[in-house]
C-alpha cells in the first residue's frame, strides 16, 4: 500500500473487546473496503485505561493508554468507531475511554470527522448505540458523517462462521460506498485535496 | 410502613464528588421505614469483555454487586452526566451485570438523581439511564424527577451539606414517592 501525504489517514475503533466479535470483523474487513485514497489504523487499546476517576488524574495525572488513546485520535484525519450496542447504549468500556480523553485540555475529538458502524445480532443492528454515540460526540463538538448509514443486522448470516470474513455483498457495497464518502467528507472539512 | 432496603449507586468516583455527598446525605431524608446503603463498588470491574464471562466467569465484584441489587427493594442512582451521557465506568458496571442469568434489574423498582456544576442538571445522563433501564426491564420512578444544576450554589462541598432548602424538600418528595412506588410494584407487596 502506497501511504502518501495525500492519503487521509484513519483511526479505526473497535467497541468489543472479545476476540469472535462481529464488529472487530467488520473493522477488519475495512482497509479490503476502502477508497485509494485512505488509509485505515486500528486505534490502540484502551481496554487498560483504569475507570475513570478525577482524582486519579489530579494526583498521578492521565494514564498512558489515555495519552496515547488520544494523540493517536488526534494525529488522525478521521475516525471510525465500529461498536455493538450494549444496553440499549454504548459499551461502557469504549465510554470510559471517551470520558478520559474528554478531560485533556486539547480534546482530542474536537472537530473530528466522525464516522460509525456497527454490527449486531438483532433487527436494528446497533442504531441505539449509535444515536447515543452522536449525542455524547457531539457534547466534545466532533463532527459525525450522515449517509449512508452503516447498521449490519442479523450479522451472523453475514460473516463466515469460521474466519469471520464479511460475506454479505449488500454490507460490502453500502460499507465500500460509506467509506468512499467518507474520504470525501474529510477532505471537505480538513481542506486537504 | 414496611421495612425498606434500598441501595444507592454513585456514579462518580472521586473522592470529593458532588454526587456522593447527595447520596450520602439520603438517608437522612428518606421516609420512615425506609433505609438507604451505599451498594459495592464497580470500581475494580475489569472492563467488559465477553471472553472473561466465558472463560474464567462473572467477576466477583460483578456478582457481589448483582447480589446486592436482587437483595434491595429499589436501586437509587445519583450519577454526573460525562459528555452528554452515562460515566463509562457506572454504564461498565450495568452492562456486567445486565450478562447474569437472573439478571438483577428486571422488575427492579428504581430511582435517578443527578448533580451537576452546570445549568442542565444531568438530564442528559438520566434519559440515558432510563434508555437502559427500559431494555433491563427495571421500573425506574417518573416523578418527581431530580435535577440538582448549578450545584456551587446550592451545596457547602466543604461541610457535604445542601444549603439550598427546596432541594432538600424536591428530595423528600422523591424518596417518599419511591417508597410508595416499591410499595405498589415492587417484588415484595
Amino acid at each position: 500500500m502506497d501511504v502518501s501525504d495525500n492519503q487521509v489517514n484513519v483511526l479505526v475503533v473497535c467497541g468489543s473487546l472479545r476476540q469472535n466479535s462481529y464488529n472487530a470483523a467488520l473493522a477488519r474487513a475495512l482497509p479490503g473496503l476502502a477508497p485509494p485514497g485512505m488509509a485505515l489504523t486500528a486505534g490502540p487499546p484502551y481496554h487498560t485505561m483504569p475507570i475513570y476517576n478525577h482524582d486519579i488524574q489530579d494526583a498521578t495525572g492521565f494514564p498512558a493508554d489515555a495519552v496515547a488513546w488520544a494523540d493517536a485520535i488526534r494525529a488522525a484525519d478521521g475516525v471510525i468507531i465500529v461498536s455493538p450496542e450494549y444496553n440499549w447504549s454504548i459499551p461502557g468500556g469504549l465510554k470510559n475511554a471517551i470520558d478520559w480523553v474528554s478531560r485533556m485540555k486539547d480534546v482530542p475529538f474536537k472537530e473530528k470527522p466522525i464516522l460509525l458502524q456497527s454490527c449486531a445480532t438483532g433487527a436494528l443492528g446497533g442504531a441505539r448505540m449509535q444515536y447515543h454515540m452522536r449525542q455524547c460526540l457531539t457534547g466534545v463538538d466532533s463532527i459525525f458523517f450522515g449517509k449512508p448509514e452503516v447498521l449490519v443486522t442479523f450479522a451472523a448470516k453475514k460473516f463466515d462462521e469460521k474466519t469471520l470474513a464479511l460475506t454479505d455483498q449488500p454490507t460490502i457495497d453500502i460499507v465500500k460506498q460509506q467509506l468512499a464518502g467518507f474520504e470525501k467528507f474529510v477532505r471537505r472539512l480538513n481542506g486537504k485535496k | 410502613m414496611a421495612n425498606l432496603n434500598v441501595i444507592s449507586i454513585c456514579g462518580s468516583l472521586r473522592k470529593g464528588s458532588f454526587n456522593r455527598i447527595v447520596m450520602n446525605l439520603l438517608p437522612g431524608f428518606a421516609p420512615e421505614g425506609m433505609q438507604i446503603k451505599e451498594a459495592p463498588p464497580f470500581s475494580e470491574f475489569p472492563l467488559y469483555n465477553a471472553d472473561i464471562q466465558n472463560s474464567t466467569g462473572f467477576p466477583a465484584p460483578v456478582q457481589t454487586l448483582a447480589d446486592a441489587i436482587r437483595a434491595a427493594d429499589g436501586v437509587i442512582f445519583v450519577t454526573p452526566e460525562y459528555n452528554f451521557g452515562i460515566p463509562g465506568a457506572l454504564k461498565n458496571a450495568i452492562d456486567w451485570v445486565s450478562r447474569l442469568q437472573n439478571q438483577p434489574f428486571a422488575g427492579k423498582p428504581v430511582a435517578l438523581q443527578s448533580v451537576s456544576p452546570g445549568p442542565v442538571g444531568g438530564a442528559r445522563v438520566q434519559y440515558d439511564m432510563r434508555r437502559s433501564m427500559v431494555f433491563l426491564d427495571a421500573l425506574t420512578l417518573n416523578k418527581p424527577e431530580i435535577f440538582i444544576g448549578n450545584c456551587a450554589q446550592r451545596l457547602d462541598d466543604k461541610a457535604g451539606k445542601i444549603t439550598d432548602e427546596p432541594t432538600i424538600g424536591f428530595i423528600k418528595q422523591q424518596l417518599a414517592a419511591f417508597a410508595k412506588f416499591i410499595a405498589a410494584h415492587g417484588a415484595k407487596g
